[in-house]
């Protein structure tokens, strides 16, 4: 896995991305800014709807909940975009550093966990219940684990600085 | 004033914020502060796009009930932030960025407060009508975005502390 990030990290460099990046003083201060614009959007909305999913903000039907998911994509998609722009400032710090490589896992299973929830219909049957009615046992792991999950990025991403090789 | 700040500075915790090297002392001070963000600046979006008209289908009474965790986040904020500024207490109170981000939560705070008895108030929509808690919501939702930017930018901006534990860039 860290030799195809090596190899996307050399094609990032040979292709001058990086140089370009580091050269505008203004444009990683900038994107970590917009990032965490992006955090904000994505945990806000996913956090909400893992909160009444364990039962927390009865009153709120989950199927209006669920309506803001493309919202939220649409914070993790600037995410996406400006963590680009952060990772080829400085590819092999970030590919070399255990905390980035947790970040990206965590991502990853929380998106798999997302499509469990919609995949498996187990959204579909959440939605159709009630303001105020418990949702299974199985919906209430599914929030757990994607509370875990994106709460565990956002350590990882703030320890960046402070876990694995020094920045 | 200086010499108060120095003293924050050279006080037991201060010390270990700043020069432990431990990682819970500084780098998780920040993350909470990262946590308590979310808490406070994710509802709160929610709350202000569902006033500004995004996903109307969401009942607004139900809204009422995120108070509670945007103020866990305040205070998470309050007391993590207060835990940052005491470690490096002469630079952040000479930084103007650090005022301008504490100006913006101040706005941001006050709109939350305007906004509950609007809106979620005794007689909701009969204060002064729906155009006020627009604008309410708007103010709010410039302000977080104020505050994140100037928060973040406080790396960059203004004095920048020497102290080598200190190092909040990326």
């Amino acid at each position: 896995m860290l030799y195809y990030l090596d190899v996307f990290s050399n094609w990032l460099k040979a292709i001058g991305l990086s140089a370009w990046i580091s050269h505008f003083e203004w444009l990683i201060p900038g994107s970590q800014t917009v990032h965490f614009f992006g955090l904000a959007l994505l945990f806000g909305i996913i956090g909400l709807l893992d909160l009444r999913l364990m039962g927390f903000l009865k009153g709120l039907p989950i199927a209006q909940l669920t309506r803001l998911i493309p919202l939220a994509m649409v914070g993790f998609a600037i995410n996406i975009i400006t963590g680009f722009i952060l990772f080829a400032g400085a590819p092999y710090m970030f590919s070399h550093n255990v905390a980035f490589q947790w970040k990206m896992v965590f991502i990853a299973a929380a998106g798999l966990n997302a499509l469990i929830f919609l995949v498996s219909g187990l959204q579909r049957r959440c939605e159709a219940l009630g303001p105020n009615d418990d949702v299974p046992v199985s919906a209430k792991a599914v929030a757990v684990v994607s509370m875990t999950m994106w709460v565990g990025v956002m350590f990882w991403g703030r320890m960046l600085p402070f876990l694995g090789n020094a920045f | 004033m200086t010499q108060f700040f120095q003293w924050v500075e050279s006080l037991g915790f201060s010390v270990w914020v700043r020069e432990s090297g431990s990682i819970w002392s500084y780098p998780v001070i920040l993350f909470l502060h990262t946590v308590g963000l979310g808490f406070l600046v994710g509802p709160s979006v929610a709350i202000g796009l569902r006033i500004l008209g995004v996903a109307p289908q969401l009942p607004v009474a139900p809204m009422e009930r995120l108070y509670p965790i945007m103020w866990l986040g305040f205070w998470i904020n309050a007391t993590s932030g207060l835990m940052l500024l005491m470690a490096d207490a002469t630079t952040k109170m000479i930084n103007w960025d650090f005022y301008v981000k504490l100006a913006f939560i101040g706005i941001a705070v006050r709109m939350l407060f305007l906004i509950r008895k609007a809106v979620f108030g005794p007689s909701p929509g009969m204060n002064r009508g729906i155009r006020r808690e627009k604008t309410l919501a708007l103010i709010l939702l410039t302000c977080w975005a104020g505050a994140i930017t100037a928060g973040r930018l406080m790396a960059y901006l203004g004095p920048v502390s020497g102290a080598p534990n200190l190092n909040n860039k990326f």
